[in-house]
């Protein structure tokens, strides 16, 4: 029964490492973007919903609604006006601009909110439901839901809409998408709105499970990074395999050799995946 | 150099203003006592220099109230000297170095927590500087010999053994227990002092085991946990790992008659985040603000500590923040009964120390640990921490069984 319930553990996190990791593929893959400040978007997700269901009573799950567009402007924003500037310089330029844009983010959250933990408690709680003394709480059922739906938007626009098709034109080959009359700079900053969405939605799930602080970021930042390698960069399904992947892992590593080491097997697989299989599980060159 | 570090987050008109309130500040160098503390104040331990701070800068603000630090009959005022070590150890060695040699500060707080407050003490040591630790509590701290560091903080099985004692008196069907360790300095060595408490009063660790900083889910832990049945579960942490942990055990539907935790309910923010999950919760610390101790301090009782501290911050002092306060009151007083602030005089004074404070009794073992102390073991009762030891302060009985 241990190892049900161990397996149904790793499929849960595994969709939310997954919805955590996604927009971050999504700008890395198209924009070659090593996009720092995805974390900080995903607390800032968290405090939204902490703030319209303590101020206001919005239940997170229409916090959604909300948190879409407003991440997408301010990402479309973000990118027109600072990253656009750079966006053709090496890789290590935009990685250090994103790095002082989360510096900028995280102190301004920290200022604003204090680095004190808090947690967003649905009242009356959802509870769990159980079978066969499997245990799955219901607010991660839920959320993962969320997730699982979000990844499935996400692969709708790339797949069914023109816009999602000049994305993957472009993260193909950014010259013939030029030439075909794409407009390269908009889809750039569509992808970076699109990004920056998935990150406040994740940020909005994430605030129902974990603590929320500015403190967080990096560890949903490093989640974010393993995912990508381990998946594949860009990649919609890679994103949610390379997340159920270390969510068993981490999940099988804790129970069997204990937890201090599950993160230790987890870095020791992405290095293992760097070397021998760098294109990740289901990364394909150039395209969804 | 060390302005700047003062105030990395600051503006630039902060940076000097800053600045030239420690050039002004210089001038008026034979008025004033100089005490450094070099904190993490960014960073990933900001919230705990946050606390420090505070805890500092009270009692320099009740002393200067006073008039300041009475020496030979002259009132001297206190200044504090700040420094960010960014929450990196080895910075911590080279700021606390950098105070004694640039900032000429009379005394010294020792950095935040057990590592970096040994780390720094070796060069209070070498320089002679009588040097406060509030948050150092590990026996490895004081076993180095040192004459000039002095600490506010009992040993850990201080903690864990009256715990261990009470549940063992008020809950003997509690046979197995379970240990879940943040694998970091102080967590760690709290566990360890709990296992062996555990394992003298004829309890079974069932499980002991570590886990990383930055633990994002404990799922498989806690299903680990629950498939073996124990009893009691004491977890160690900080106040995020600890409400992670104790939400996933209520999502894994985890029942137990015992759950402690160290050190999240001695905070207020654990309180308030745990909400009705954290009722019944056991847990140990240094000081709390439900004790009554009538001091000879500037502080005087614990009542009107906890009264000032809440007219300034507008929340309840925790241990981190009350053991600050009381190192700058040790310090007053040792300087005042010296007469002086030469450095070997006031140290002797804090050697044969031996009096009440608002933070409770305190005197200095010979290895320069507080050894008076008795720290309250406490519980989560109706929202609100309740004292059940020891008995000068205890104000309830220990209740069985968490859901």
């Amino acid at each position: 029964m241990l190892a049900a319930q161990v397996l149904i553990n790793a499929l849960v996190l595994g969709c939310l490492y997954a919805c955590i990791a996604i927009g971050f593929s999504l700008v890395w893959g198209v924009l070659n973007v090593i996009n720092l400040i995805h974390g900080s978007f995903i607390v800032l997700g968290a405090y939204l919903a902490w703030g319209l269901y303590q101020s206001l009573h919005i239940s997170p799950w229409y916090a959604l609604g909300i948190a879409a567009p407003a991440f997408f402007v301010l990402g479309y924003v973000i990118q027109r006006l600072i990253l656009n500037r750079v966006i053709t310089a090496p890789v290590l330029v935009t990685l250090t601009l994103t790095f002082g844009l989360d510096l900028i983010l995280n102190n301004a959250m920290i200022y604003y909110f204090k680095a004190d933990y808090r947690k967003l408690t649905l009242t009356p709680p959802m509870g769990s439901v159980s079978l066969f003394d499997v245990v799955v709480p219901i607010d991660r059922l839920i959320a993962t839901a969320s997730a699982l739906a979000l990844t499935g938007i996400l692969y709708l626009i790339l797949r069914r809409l023109r816009v999602g098709r000049a994305i993957i034109a472009v993260r193909l080959d950014r010259d013939a998408a030029m030439l075909m009359g794409v407009n390269v700079n908009s889809i750039y900053a569509i992808a970076f709105g699109l990004g920056a969405a998935l990150a406040g939605c994740a940020g909005v799930l994430m605030a129902l499970i974990f603590p929320i602080s500015p403190l967080t970021s990096t560890a949903y930042l490093g989640k974010a990074f393993v995912v990508c390698v381990l998946g594949g960069l860009g990649s919609v399904s890679g994103a949610l395999a390379g997340g159920i992947l270390l969510a068993l892992i981490e999940g099988i590593g804790s129970t069997l050799i204990g937890p201090a080491h599950a993160t230790t097997l987890s870095f020791a697989l992405l290095i293992v995946f760097l070397i021998v299989r760098p294109q990740g599980l289901l990364g394909r060159k150039g395209f969804e | 150099m060390v302005c700047s570090r003062l105030t990395s987050r600051r503006s630039n008109s902060l940076l000097l203003a800053v600045c030239f309130g420690l050039s002004a500040s210089a001038a008026l160098a034979q008025d004033v006592v100089k005490f450094g503390a070099p904190l993490p104040l960014t960073g990933p331990l900001a919230p705990e220099a946050i606390k420090q701070q505070q805890g500092y800068d009270l009692w320099a603000e009740q002393a200067n109230k006073a008039g300041g630090i009475s020496v030979g009959g002259k009132k001297y005022k206190v200044e504090i000297v700040y420094a960010d070590y960014q929450s990196n150890t080895p910075r911590a060695v080279q700021t606390t170095e950098q105070m004694i040699t640039q900032n000429n500060v009379n005394f010294l707080f020792s950095p935040f927590g057990s590592g970096a407050a040994k780390a720094g003490s070796s060069v209070s040591e070498k320089y002679k500087v009588p040097t406060i630790a509030s948050t150092a509590s590990s026996a490895q701290v004081y076993d180095q010999g040192y004459k000039y560091l002095f600490g506010t903080f009992t040993p850990n099985d201080t903690l864990t053994t009256p715990l261990t004692q009470i549940v063992k008196a008020k809950a003997p069907d509690v046979k197995k227990v379970a240990i879940l360790a943040r694998n970091d300095l102080f967590p760690l060595a709290i566990a360890q002092e709990m296992e062996k408490s555990a394992k003298a009063n004829g309890l079974e660790v069932v499980y002991f085991e570590k886990y990383a900083i930055n633990t994002l889910d404990h799922s498989a832990t806690l299903s680990q946990i629950k498939s073996l049945a124990p009893q009691w579960i004491f977890v160690t942490g900080y106040i995020n790992d600890l409400l992670l942990v104790r939400k996933q055990m209520s999502d894994q539907q985890i029942k137990a008659g015992v759950l402690s935790m160290i050190a999240g309910p001695a905070y207020q923010e654990f309180i308030d985040a745990a909400g009705a999950s954290g009722e019944n919760t056991t847990s140990a610390a240094w000081w709390h603000p439900a004790a009554q101790y009538s001091g000879k301090d500037i502080f005087g009782t614990t009542a009107n500590y906890v009264k000032l501290f809440r007219d300034k911050y507008k929340s309840d002092p925790d241990y981190a923040q009350a053991s600050a306060s009381v190192s700058g009151a040790l310090f007053q007083m040792a300087i005042e009964r010296a007469g002086s602030l030469d450095r070997d005089k006031v140290r002797d004074e804090l050697a044969r120390m031996n009096v009440m404070t608002f933070f409770g009794p305190v005197k200095f073992g010979p290895n320069g640990q507080i050894d008076s102390l008795e720290p309250p073991v406490f519980q989560l009762q109706g929202g609100k921490p309740v004292v059940l030891s020891p008995a000068l302060i205890k104000q309830g009985e220990f209740r069985l069984g968490v859901n």
